[in-house]
């Protein structure tokens, strides 16, 4: 058995998992989503990756991004690789795909802020 | 017996062969390895008051490591060859002030400082008190100076336009000894010409100020004790200064001087070297050292150091004045222990204690002594409480082991002036301190060049707007004029992104973060600069600063390491 | 002259409290101005960009940056009037309403009244100063909030290889980020006993990137004149004072502090709202009200909450209560809501106006200590109305208690309490 904390929600459960005849047993979760975590957590863990990405705009040099979907933990650095080298020389909204399916992940890299408000604020037309 | 052989015999006493005494010039020139830095500063101690002009204390610790003095880490030609008339070492609150009043005089004037603004030690790291000259021994130099410096400061803050107040200091007393001592305390007043002192009694006490504990019985109030920001005072004499054309060198460490017979010839520098007629010697906890380079050092510095703690703004509303409680049992006369105070921009401000350390540059804080500081001065407004404390530091005073101030033409070296071992009170002495070196100076260059008075010399400097403190009107127009001025960057002192700009293109303008700070407080507030420091950090981007090149104080103080995403 | 502009109610600060409580008053009718010091809307949320924002209001995990978006553009979409770059310098309480000043670029120190206000400010972090660390003042000591911006907004590493002192969860979402741009996080220190921050983000941010989590040590001493170049950190007893003959030298060349976050009354307390020391902000009524009518308290101002949801649901009924502020309502009646001081480390709102139309009552608390299985009962005029019980309590996780409807009216009562029980004690 192995104990581990559920990460879906402040709730933060203490999950018990347990193997038995090729069946996952997990314990402690309050909600149906706790258990799914509990078996992702022992096949393969898997993160959302939140970081920024450089823009060609001093006042607005930075802007959020995301994994839109959860990515293997192994491959949280290589695709903070590909984050890393994006230059992002137009404006975008919230949402829109920035780097699709990254390095075969099957998850886009995508703005989570939108960089059309964000250079407004700052006086300058997207 | 001679008074050496006096000392001598004393020295043995407590120290066995560790300690050579010998005769230099007219100082003691103390020698050896002891095994504690409270046994060098006994040693210096015992020397002193024996009759000689200074004590030289080279006497070593044992295994102490050798201090690495903060330098400029690098070098420049910026003064290569320059001739000088006046050259003064440390632009402190002493070294300013000098400036100032030598730039009324058709004379090149250029001060140096090895650190990279003004105000860096001791000027900056103080109560900001000017005392009313009370405590000073009667014909002692501090006494004259303070009282005389304590009062030209109405005139001073005026012109430089510098904030000034004179909320008065009240000496606290819970013992009936006060009374007792009153008789001597008003002799002590007359003789060093401290006026209206009186005391006053619980009930005008409690009425004054009704946050005071209830066990207090009464006060010594003298009324001419003021308080200003030490820091700014000391840019706005270098500012005044530098618009009459005095020049002021930063980043510039005196390394070596070069003499002809007794004369300095040529002053080094890491930023080129300077011939000037007549050095000023103002640095501070450094001017042994300076003494020293012009073969000239008949006293020693032992850093003493005080540390200082700061309470809220929002505390600002519960005390009026200066506090002091002087503590009768262990009243030593060096230094009265520190107290409550009111500063100029409405914080509360506690301390400083005092110390002695063997660094003159090491201001670290603490854990106990801060703690000491609280305990012992949060009961006298029972209000006050450790939650309100938003920073704390330390200053480390020049003391020499006279004790008193040096101001005086040197004795060996024909172009060279101290104003050395200016210690507390020192910032309340500096306009009088200021006001002798200018005459001192005069009569050394008579025999050399005939002194004019400067044509169109102005006394009055501007200073940086202070919007949160103006009125709808003033501070309307102002904004109108430069938009800046209407954007807050730091919240907690309400200072504006215009001010901030004001402090970057000054006369002497502010290259780091700390020196915004010393101008325009942004950053000094309860948040201790959280939110504004990434806002300064931009501003000083768009006034041209290479974003990787900021610092906190200059030197390696780096405030960013590397861009992400590079 | 410029006529001076009147507003029902004005809600100062647009951070995620801000924005809820600008929205339902402007929804619920009232003539609403919102002010905010800084160019964008968003407050802190602009900077946090991990996910894990929103699963009580969205039911998903958003990133701060979307969280906040969603508000932003429906306080655009409504046109509701705003100021950015306004900083409120005084707040005057007159007649019937309030006199604020405001100082912007554009129009200069000028004033605005309103019937009722907002305060929405947020909170600050506890500096180094503040717990009382010692040792030299160098450059690369950051609060993880400044660390946060610098790294997020700016796009710059303020610490290459850094210690964070305090486990609290802006400090533990920095570790990671830190970590994902490339700099060393040598471990997390916390002086206390339990970690400060919630469980998730110890996992998620620290043992995912191997961190280490030192729980009963402290920093004692700063080392390094121009730039941090080392630590000293000691353990501490139980009185959190530092163990003479633990010190450890650690290099590294920043210090990160998440020590504790200060609701920001300033503004508030000029007022004269008496502030609650154990929540950090204003005592309330149940709609959220000060001690001074009109003057209504929320978000992280109000205390500091662990989920954005609270801070948007604190906003969302203060703003609709100031907007009815303005309706003549009864007058005001309080009896303080009781408690234990033992067992709950605050309770909001602190006290219950009894003359209150809206029979709808949220409490939120923490429990002083970590707690199993506990029964919460709210009791009023001695009568049962509402009981939870909770397999565990600790003091880091907020919790939300709503009761919307009741067996009896809840005004009128006469004593309102609460309690917490020992699940033992109930039946199993």
């Amino acid at each position: 058995m192995r104990e581990l904390t559920c990460i879906l929600c402040p709730s933060g459960c203490q999950l018990q998992i347990s193997k038995s005849n090729g069946e996952w047993t997990v314990n402690g979760n309050l909600c149906p989503r706790g258990e799914v975590y509990a078996v992702d957590e022992m096949i393969n863990p898997k993160r959302i990756v939140c970081s920024t990405i450089k823009t060609i705009y001093p006042a607005v040099p930075r802007l959020p991004v995301k994994t839109s979907q959860k990515i293997p933990k192994e491959d949280i650095f290589p695709v903070m690789k590909v984050i890393n080298q994006v230059r992002l020389d137009h404006p975008v909204r919230r949402g829109e795909v920035i780097v699709a399916k990254v390095l075969g992940t099957g998850a886009d890299i995508v703005a989570t802020a939108d960089l059309y408000y964000l250079l407004e604020e700052e006086g300058i037309n997207g | 017996m001679s008074k050496l052989s006096r000392i001598k015999k004393k020295m043995t006493r407590l120290f066995g062969t560790a300690i050579e005494c010998r005769e230099w010039r007219s100082s003691i020139v103390l020698e050896g390895i002891v095994n504690s830095w409270e046994q060098v500063v006994a040693a210096g101690n015992l020397a002193a008051g024996k009759g000689y002009k200074g004590v030289v204390n080279r006497i070593e610790v044992k295994g102490l490591p050798t201090e690495r003095i903060r330098k400029p880490d690098w070098r420049d030609h910026h003064l290569n060859q320059r001739r000088v008339d006046v050259l003064v070492i440390g632009g402190g609150i002493i070294g300013s002030a000098i400036i100032r009043e030598l730039a009324k005089w058709e004379l090149s004037v250029l001060l140096v400082d090895k650190e990279g603004d003004l105000a860096m030690h001791t000027s900056s790291r103080n109560d900001g008190m000017i005392h009313p000259g009370l405590l000073p021994k009667p014909g002692s130099r501090k006494a004259y100076f303070n009282v005389r410096g304590n009062e030209l400061y109405s005139r001073v803050t005026k012109e430089l336009n510098v904030d000034f107040t004179r909320p008065g200091s009240f000496i606290l007393y819970d013992q009936w000894a006060m009374k007792l001592l009153y008789p001597l305390i008003k002799l002590r007043a007359r003789r060093n010409k401290v006026k209206d002192l009186r005391l006053i009694g619980r009930d005008e006490l409690q009425q004054l100020e009704p946050g005071l504990a209830p066990e207090i019985r009464g006060a010594l109030y003298i009324p001419s004790a003021g308080v200003l920001s030490p820091y700014k005072m000391t840019i706005a004499y270098a500012e005044n200064a530098v618009a009459n054309g005095a020049e002021v060198s930063l980043n510039t460490m005196v390394e070596a001087m070069e003499k002809k017979g007794d004369e300095i010839t040529a002053v080094k520098t890491n930023r080129g070297k300077v011939f000037p007629r007549i050095i000023i010697n103002a640095a501070g906890v450094f001017s042994d050292v300076i003494a020293d380079l012009a073969g000239d050092q008949f006293f020693t510095i032992h850093p003493r150091k005080g540390e200082i703690i700061l309470l809220d703004r929002k505390k600002g509303e519960l005390i009026k004045a200066i506090y002091s409680r002087p503590e009768f049992n262990r009243i030593k006369g060096s230094s009265k222990g520190g107290g409550i105070i009111k500063t100029i921009e409405g914080n509360v401000l506690i301390g400083p204690d005092a110390y002695e350390q063997p660094y003159r540059e090491d201001f670290t804080t603490n854990r106990e002594n801060i703690l000491a500081l609280l305990e012992r001065f949060l009961p006298i407004f029972p209000e006050l409480s450790a939650k309100d404390v938003i920073t704390y530091f330390s200053g480390i005073r020049a003391a020499t082991y006279e004790e008193d101030f040096i101001i005086e033409k040197s004795e060996y070296v024909q172009n060279l002036i101290h104003a050395a071992g200016i210690q507390s009170p020192g910032l309340a002495s500096a306009p009088a301190i200021a006001e002798e070196i200018e005459k001192l100076t005069l009569e050394l260059l008579s025999g050399q060049k005939r002194v004019k008075a400067r044509v169109g010399w102005n006394p009055v400097r501007k200073a940086i707007p202070e919007l949160s403190k103006m009125g709808a009107r003033s501070r309307g127009e102002l904004i109108r004029k430069k938009p800046a001025y209407g954007e807050i960057v730091c919240r907690c002192e309400e200072i504006s992104r215009g001010e901030v700009i004001d402090a970057l293109q000054s006369p002497i303008p502010a290259t780091t973060l700390d020196a915004i700070k010393r101008r325009v407080r942004a950053g000094m507030g309860r948040c201790q600069g959280e939110f504004c420091t990434p806002l300064l950090i931009k501003i000083m981007e768009e006034e041209g600063f290479d974003i990787m090149e900021i610092t906190k104080k200059g030197n390696n103080s780096y405030l960013l390491l590397e861009e992400t995403k590079g | 002259m410029r006529a001076i502009k009147a507003y029902d109610t004005i809600v100062i600060g647009g951070g995620p409290a801000g924005l809820a409580a600008a929205l339902s008053a402007f929804e619920a009718g009232a003539e609403t101005l919102m002010i905010e010091r800084e160019k964008r809307l968003g407050g802190i949320l602009k900077q946090c960009i991990h996910d894990g924002f929103g699963i009580i209001r969205f039911n998903q995990a958003l990133t701060g940056p979307e969280y906040a978006g969603w508000y932003i553009e429906m306080v655009k979409k409504r046109g509701i009037p705003l100021l950015t770059k306004t900083f409120v310098t005084e707040i005057e309480q007159r007649g019937d309403g309030f006199r604020l000043s405001l100082v912007n670029s554009s129009e200069g120190l000028y004033q605005v009244i309103s019937k009722s206000i907002v305060l929405a400010n947020g909170c600050r972090e506890r500096t180094a100063r503040q717990i009382f660390i010692h040792g030299s003042r160098p450059a690369g000591v950051y609060t993880a909030g400044t660390a946060q911006y610098l790294v997020n907004i700016l796009g710059y590493l303020p610490t290459k290889r850094c210690v964070i002192l305090g486990s609290g969860d802006i400090g533990l979402i920095m570790a990671r980020r830190l970590t994902l741009e490339g700099a060393k996080v040598v471990g997390v220190y916390e002086a206390k006993a339990t970690p400060s921050g919630l469980e998730r983000n110890i996992v998620q941010c620290l043992d995912d990137y191997d961190i280490p989590l030192k729980l009963s040590h402290t920093i004692t001493r700063i080392i390094g004149e121009d730039r941090v170049e080392a630590v000293e950190v000691s353990r501490v007893d139980q009185t959190m004072s530092p163990l003479k003959g633990t010190e450890q030298v650690i290099e590294c060349d920043g210090v990160i502090l998440s020590v504790g976050l200060i609701p920001e009354n300033e503004l508030a307390e000029s007022l004269g709202v008496r502030i609650d020391p154990r929540s950090g902000g204003p005592y309330v009524d149940q709609s959220f009200m000060t001690g001074i009518p009109g003057v209504f308290s929320c978000g992280n101002a109000l205390t500091v909450s662990d989920l954005v949801d609270y801070v948007s649901e604190t906003g969302k009924y203060a703003g609709a209560s100031a907007a009815s502020f303005v309706k003549d309502l009864p007058a005001q009646e309080l009896i303080p809501i009781e408690k234990n001081e033992a067992d709950f480390l605050y309770l909001i709102p602190q006290c219950f106006n009894i003359n209150a139309v809206e029979q709808r009552l949220i409490l939120y608390f923490r429990s002083r200590e970590n707690r199993e299985n506990v029964q919460v009962k709210v009791l009023a005029d001695h009568q049962v109305i509402y009981q939870q019980r909770y397999q565990k309590l600790i003091p880091p996780e907020m919790k939300r208690i709503e009761i919307d409807s009741c067996p009896k009216p809840l005004n009128g009562i006469r004593d309102l309490r609460v309690e917490m029980e020992e699940g033992a004690k109930c039946e199993s």
